[in-house]
């Protein structure tokens, strides 16, 4: 993974733009211009909620230009339906940029991009940095339903293939998204980012056919930043991403608990072990 | 000009400039706070529980966001002491706080071994034995609900340093009080007051547990009630001091434990809401006390006036 010497820190931002993209899915656009620029590809913020009344929100960072970085959640409880009453002129404190993103170097020319639901939001940045090197990005999106599939036609516009795909197939291919991935052509490399069931059929696709995949997890955090060891997935001791803990045997190999929040959020499949 | 308030406190022989500790388990080693949180302006870390062998922790999910508060259940996860002392504590060595190791244990004899050894260590000023963590044994908290278990660690632990020996007492009991007076009679020189809350949470979707571990421990301002009446109890029946902590949050919680009779306070969960809580808090009380006049925080260590309550009570009753 893209491994950086992050120095986080706490940003008091400005609310400058609030969308919403359709029922219950925010676009919030801040005020950020130090965020916007220390920020990598799939790296996100923990967001400290103007009541204090509930943990800080982990989000990914969807866009990050200039002075302007913006989060893209959908409302799903107490804490996102606070950040979703938040309006233009309103003050957000965010701390980070957090984790390790994506790595988007490489030469991988045929990359594939597998987003589902809200995972859209950790991959925007990570496809707009693999088209700006030249690479052919195909976006596998799935959602439950059309009208969730937000924002598909902006990576459509920025020179992304689009494959997309609904549980109740009122847009593209009915079914899920991965069962597309695994009869397409097979890309040089994977990135995902969406619900742990997708991203664990993502990893063993891309396992299966010995294509590297770098796969965003999502779990659910507490501190966010390294401090509490609530938020981990079992890696083999050997990733160059363990932390430097003795390891433990474990069905037949030897893992660690790595952290989401500190070692990740972005793990190769290959080294999973979950 | 008035002289400003004092907030320095004693645990024991360990001096602390702010009588605020973070929260073992909550705080990491300081170090993933450091970028945005002030180290100088707290008065101790408490280290995450460290054990005698190393431990893989809980299976996943380990945490769970409920109202007004959190479950966790880690279950320990460390790399044992061996490990710890040669690559991990290092770290800890010229924090500008003090530093509190934490003691974890399954057997009596663990208690002694690891308590020796890290607090054989410079960089460790207090050693806190965790009699207490909800999350690791299905019995759980084998030695903090025993009165008679919990002195035989503190007595086990109390023979291996002179060290200020902090007893993190389980609210997962009967008489919390009982067990309070246990460890003060077996040595201890301070009580933290109270681990977390056990608790279940399950998933109606899928109608599992919605913790690997199925139970864990409930933290957040949830449980502060539960933690001021403890202290408040405790307070009355020992004679050392006592570090209140359950879902302090901001200058009107620190101040119901140290009226409740907390000698310094613990931060948890709350740096999950906001790493900016703990400087924000001292500075809060430093000014609280100024306003009143107070020289110290000292001076409010347990003044909670119950002999008012009694009388408006009698009031009542008469009329």
């Amino acid at each position: 993974m893209a491994t950086l010497d992050l120095h986080p820190r706490i940003h008091a931002t400005t609310i400058l733009e609030r969308r919403e993209l359709t029922g219950g899915v925010i676009l919030l656009t801040l005020n950020a211009p130090e965020l916007a620029d220390a920020t990598q590809p799939g790296q996100y913020v923990m967001a400290i909620p103007p009541s204090g009344e509930a943990a800080a929100t982990a989000l990914a960072v969807y866009e990050a230009e200039g002075k302007r970085a913006s989060i893209l959640f959908f409302v799903t409880g107490k804490r996102t339906r606070e950040l979703a009453t938040l309006a233009c002129g309103d003050c957000l404190d965010v701390v980070g940029p957090l984790g390790n993103g994506f790595d988007c170097t490489g030469h991988a020319r045929d990359v594939a991009i597998v987003a589902g639901g809200v995972g859209i939001a950790s991959v925007w940045l990570c496809a707009r940095r693999l088209l700006s090197r030249g690479a052919n990005v195909r976006l596998f999106y799935g959602a439950r339903t059309a009208e969730l599939l937000v924002e598909a036609q902006r990576f459509a516009d920025a020179g992304c293939e689009l494959v997309l795909t609904t549980d109740d197939g009122t847009r593209g291919e009915r079914g899920f998204v991965t069962d597309v991935l695994a009869r397409s052509r097979v890309p040089e490399m994977i990135y995902a980012c969406g619900p742990s069931p997708m991203l664990r059929r993502v990893g063993a696709i891309a396992n299966g056919l010995g294509v590297r995949a770098q796969l965003s997890l999502e779990e659910t955090f507490g501190c966010g930043v390294g401090g509490c060891w609530g938020c981990v997935v079992p890696l083999t001791s050997v990733s160059a991403q363990a932390p430097g803990f003795p390891p433990a045997e474990r069905g037949g190999s030897d893992v660690v608990f790595a952290r989401i929040c500190k070692e990740g959020p972005v793990f190769w499949a290959d080294e999973l072990r979950w | 000009m008035n002289r400003q308030p004092a907030l320095a406190t004693k645990l024991g022989k360990l001096e602390l400039a702010y009588p605020t500790l973070m929260g073992s388990g909550c705080y990491g080693s300081g170090e993933e706070f450091a970028p945005f949180a002030d180290l100088s302006k707290i008065g101790a870390i408490v280290l995450k529980s460290v054990t005698r062998l190393p431990r893989l922790g809980n299976p996943t999910p380990r945490l769970v966001h409920t109202p007004a508060g959190m479950l966790n259940a880690i279950g320990l996860q460390n790399p044992g002491i061996d490990w710890y002392l040669e690559h991990e504590l290092h770290k800890y060595a010229g924090r500008p706080c003090k530093i509190i190791g934490s003691v974890a244990g399954f057997q009596i004899d663990d208690y002694p071994y690891v308590c020796e050894r890290l607090a054989a260590r410079d960089e460790i000023e207090a050693v806190e034995l965790n009699v207490s963590c909800p999350n690791v044994a299905s019995e759980g908290e084998t030695f903090g609900c025993d009165p008679d278990l919990t002195a035989r660690v503190v007595e086990a632990a109390r023979a291996t340093t002179n060290k200020t020996l902090i007893v993190k007492l389980s609210p997962n009991v009967t008489d919390i009080v009982a067990v309070a007076r246990q460890a003060e009679n077996s040595g201890a020189d301070a009580l933290a007051v109270i681990n977390t809350v056990r608790g279940m949470a399950i998933d109606v979707e899928t109608w599992r547990p919605r913790l690997g571990n199925i139970t864990g421990g409930l933290s957040g301002p949830a449980i502060r009630p539960i933690a001021v009446l403890a202290v408040y109890e405790i307070a009355r029946a020992v004679s050392i001091p006592i570090v209140g902590q359950g879902g302090i949050e901001n200058l009107t919680d620190a101040l119901e434990f140290f009226l409740a009779g907390a000698t310094a306070i613990s931060v948890g969960t709350a740096n999950f809401t906001d790493p900016r809580i703990p400087e924000r808090l001292v500075e809060e009380l430093q000014a609280y006390l100024a306003r009143r006049n107070l020289g110290s925080v000292r001076e409010i260590v347990g003044r909670a006036n119950v002999e008012i309550a009694t009388a408006h009570q009698y009031e009542g009753d008469e009329g």
